[in-house]
């Protein structure tokens, strides 16, 4: 540890300091972590652990950092150990640590049963008093002292129990009552990231490089949480999911896989029913949206960016197609019931949901396609012009695979929207709730020749086809029927297949973009 | 405020239009003189009263000159004097700027390049340019030397070419090794041909990008400091590079070293600020007796 300044200041008291610290802010951590698992409920506040409950035992804890917090402040101001703290701990802290004194002013307040006014009133006064002892002290009292006070707080309402698994209030006016459960982990979670944030500033000598460790803790830490929700919802879904998706699988012994869920209808015939025709159906949908919109949006990119002169009209365009993309999905719904429908054989079919879709997705492609090429650098182009290379072949050598990865940023982004959409498909693609896997859409067999025109026919994209967020709102609103054995497991399952789907669709588009990125930069 | 800007601004160009009008007659005779000036050979490029604006601002006044074929010509002259500005007229790259106007004559064996119905694509494969800042693609190496010739279908690769027997890399593979070779940067890339040209050093992108040009094989190119980035190993390799290619080319370089003008080139062209193109002539006479007493300050370093 590098301290240029302050070499010569080093005593042995000092490097005990910076160890007590970073304990404290590795106990926040923990503590952090652990109330995000108990709102995640993977741990129960109720249970006990090392004796205590657990709700009590966060109390104990928490006390304990909000007393070293104080701790470490005074240390530093008395001077015990010499740290870098400047003269205030700066008017961002003071306002946040306002802001976090009223509301805890107004909520104690509350619960012990003041009206708006006295809640008001102390809240007011516990603001006041958290900016005074935030900005006018030295840094090293300033960040600490209000923090501390915090956790202690925090600490005293768990250890008490005043605030506890059992615990539980209404909220007037919400039509909600708080549960225990919630609240717990929440108070520690806040706590635990106030406490993380102080001891991170001590450990790291207050001043700038404290200032610097107190942040890199914090956003460590909300990034961290903010994953682990993402993680948690993924892992709810398939955790429910799982035993549906697996019913049935088996890998026999020549190694042929026997997957049911996947490739069997939901047929009296099938004996486990499965989700294959909505599964071919959605993935026919988006090849088939992708297909339509890809090709077009680029093309319109290239003509906006390259031929077309820069101005009022480019202006409108990129406005209109900004609109569009905020154009809410039903309305395009609605487009292809009203104009598609009628022109593809009157009734529900694949090919009706492909262009829809491809419509959605259209303004996306077109806009991230029309971003990437404007980002090329002009000195490709000019480079290009100067060995007499003509525009088109210098846009299809140089820009455009410049642009690719750009673009395909944008068809990843779009095909995660689709491919989930429920009200255009409603309106355009229909299919019944339980197809059986006579259902599924045969695109690849289903081309036909004929003599006269249009000489190409399918009728697979005339038909009208199920997909998996449809199959999902249909079995929701129909009621699970009894003609499925575990309809419970059994859109469970369907809900993780959408989602692997989803992330298959993704895994491509990351793939292919790392490979042109590669390609251009390696 | 901005009002006064304008009319100050309209004011200083009447003021230096009636500047040059006085003196006028003089500035014809010298111009006599440079168009008297014959060079090495037979006359490749000529440029006559040639004006360039970036908007407002008149970048290029009265520039007249004549190139001859299979010589180096170099351009001189302190920054931002305009010679980047000239060498983009002679291969029409101005027009891709979007403020310029060039009005004025440049003659290309004969023919007006300004002329309408001029194709910009054949005139750039005969006029190759190699630019102030390297700009080599984001593609190999081998890509890189190869685009022009595979854009212009004398080199063909491709499915469609292997399949029916048109495609020739060996033909490839040979132009990329000379076009390095001449541009001294094959003992270099030799093993990497396919690395990305991104991945090179400045002085190897600038060497890249002469490769590129090289390959081409265009009548007149065009170099805008090529060395401005390159040792003394490098930068020598390339003064070679440009006598040699003075034997089958016309080439015309911009630098900024005297000694660089001094030891490649047959005449020499000095701009001074404001865009005056102030003498030009054979490079011994611009070195050791110039006519003008701006140019010899300039070239003694007595101004800039
Ligand atoms: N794209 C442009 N738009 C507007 N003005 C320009 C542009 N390019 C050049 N100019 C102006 O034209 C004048 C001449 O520029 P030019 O680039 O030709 O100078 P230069 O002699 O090549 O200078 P240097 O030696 O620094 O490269 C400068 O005043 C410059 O500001
Ligand atoms: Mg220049």
């Amino acid at each position: 540890m590098s301290r240029v300044t302050q070499t010569a200041l080093v005593r042995d008291d000092r490097t005990l300091y910076e160890a007590a610290a970073g304990l404290a802010v590795g106990l926040s951590g923990v503590a952090f972590v652990t109330g995000l698992a108990a709102l995640l409920n993977i741990v129960a506040i109720d249970d006990p652990v090392a004796g205590l409950e657990l709700s009590v035992l966060f109390g104990v804890v928490l006390l304990g950092l909000g007393a070293t917090t104080v701790g470490f402040g005074v240390a530093s101001r008395f001077d015990y150990v010499e740290t870098g703290a400047q003269p205030s701990a700066g008017i961002v802290a003071a306002a946040a640590f306002t802001a976090i004194w009223l509301a805890v002013g107004a909520a104690v307040s509350g619960a012990a049963g003041l009206g708006t006014v006295g809640q008001l009133g102390v809240g007011v006064f516990l603001g006041a008093a958290a900016f005074a002892t935030t900005a006018f002290p030295r840094e090293d009292i300033g960040s600490t002292m209000p923090a501390g006070a915090v956790a202690v707080l925090c600490g005293l309402a768990l250890v008490t129990g005043v605030v506890g698994p059992g615990w539980e209030q209404a909220l007037a006016g919400y039509n909600a009552t708080l549960f225990g459960d919630t609240v717990v982990p929440a108070v520690v979670l806040f706590a635990s990231l106030v406490t993380g944030w102080s001891a991170a500033k001590a450990y790291g000598g207050f001043g700038a490089r404290g200032r610097n460790v107190g942040a890199y803790v914090l956003t460590y830490l909300v990034v961290g949480s903010i994953l682990a929700v993402l993680v948690g919802l993924v892992a709810f879904v398939t955790v429910r999911g799982l035993p549906g998706l697996f019913n049935g699988f088996s890998v026999g012994g020549a190694g042929l896989l026997s997957w049911p869920f996947l490739t069997n209808g939901a047929g009296l015939l099938a004996d486990i029913a499965g989700v294959f025709p909505a599964l071919l159906g959605t993935v026919w949908l988006v090849i088939g949206a992708v297909l339509f919109a890809v090709p077009t949006g680029v093309g319109a990119a290239v003509f906006l960016s390259e031929y077309a002169e820069q101005g009022r009209f480019t202006g409108a365009v990129e406005v209109a197609t900004n609109g569009l993309w905020s154009t809410p999905s039903i309305v395009f719904g609605l487009f292809g019931a009203a104009f598609l429908i009628p022109r593809f054989g009157n009734q529900k079919s694949l090919i009706a949901g492909m262009l829809t879709l491809g419509f959605m997705l259209l303004p996306l492609v077109l806009i991230t396609s029309r971003e990437a090429i404007l980002a090329v650098p002009d000195e490709y182009r000019d480079a290009s012009a100067a060995l007499g290379v003509s525009k088109w072949q210098t846009i299809r050598s140089v820009v455009l695979p410049a642009a690719i990865p750009g673009v395909t940023t944008g068809v990843i982004l779009g095909v995660g929207r689709i491919a989930g959409e429920t009200a255009p498909i409603l309106l355009t693609m229909g299919g019944g709730v339980l197809p059986a896997k006579s259902a599924a859409p045969n695109v690849l067999g289903g081309f036909q020749l004929s003599a006269s025109p249009p000489f190409v026919s399918n009728p697979a994209l005339l038909e009208a086809t199920s997909a998996l967020p449809y199959q999902l709102y249909a079995l929701i609103t129909a009621g699970l029927s009894g003609n499925i054995q575990n309809p419970q497991e059994y859109a469970w399952g369907l809900a993780l297949t959408l989602l692997l789907v989803v992330l298959v669709f993704y895994a491509i588009g990351i793939g292919t973009r790392y490979y042109f990125r590669r390609k251009l930069h390696q | 405020m901005s009002q006064t800007d304008t009319a100050e601004t309209r004011t200083n160009r009447t003021e230096s239009q009636s500047v040059s009008t006085t003196t006028g007659e003089t500035v014809e005779e010298t111009q006599a003189e440079w168009t008297t000036y014959e060079g090495g050979g037979e006359t490749k490029l000529a440029v006559d009263d040639l004006d360039v604006h970036y908007g407002s601002d008149h970048a290029l006044k009265g520039v007249s000159m004549d190139i001859p074929e299979e010589s180096v010509t170099a351009l001189i002259g302190p920054s931002g004097c305009g010679k980047s500005t000239f060498l983009r007229c002679l291969n029409r790259m101005n027009d891709r700027i979007r403020a310029a106007s060039v009005d004025g004559t440049v003659t290309l064996d004969g023919e007006n390049i300004y002329q309408d119905g001029v194709d910009l694509v054949e005139l750039r494969k005969r006029v190759g340019m190699v630019f102030q800042s390297p700009n080599p693609f984001p593609k190999s190496i081998r890509e890189n030397v190869s685009y022009g010739p595979r854009k212009h279908g004398d080199i063909e690769t491709g499915l469609l070419a292997r399949l029916t027997g048109r495609a020739d890399p060996g033909r490839e593979e040979a132009l990329v090794e000379q076009s390095l070779e001449r541009a001294a940067l094959w003992e270099e890339v030799r093993d990497r041909l396919d690395d990305n040209a991104l991945g090179l050093s400045g002085g190897q992108q600038q060497r890249l990008c002469i490769a590129r040009c090289l390959a081409v094989d265009p009548d007149v190119i065009l170099m805008d400091e090529p060395a401005s980035a390159l040792d003394p190993i490098a930068t020598s390799k390339i003064e070679d590079l440009i006598e040699d290619l003075a034997e089958d080319y016309t080439v015309v370089v911009v630098t900024h070293s005297m000694q660089q003008a001094a030891r490649v080139s047959d005449q020499t062209a000095v701009f001074l600020t404001g865009g005056e193109l102030v003498e030009y002539d054979d490079t011994e006479k611009i070195f050791e007796n110039p006519e003008s007493q701006r140019v010899e300050d300039y070239i003694s370093g007595k101004f800039g």
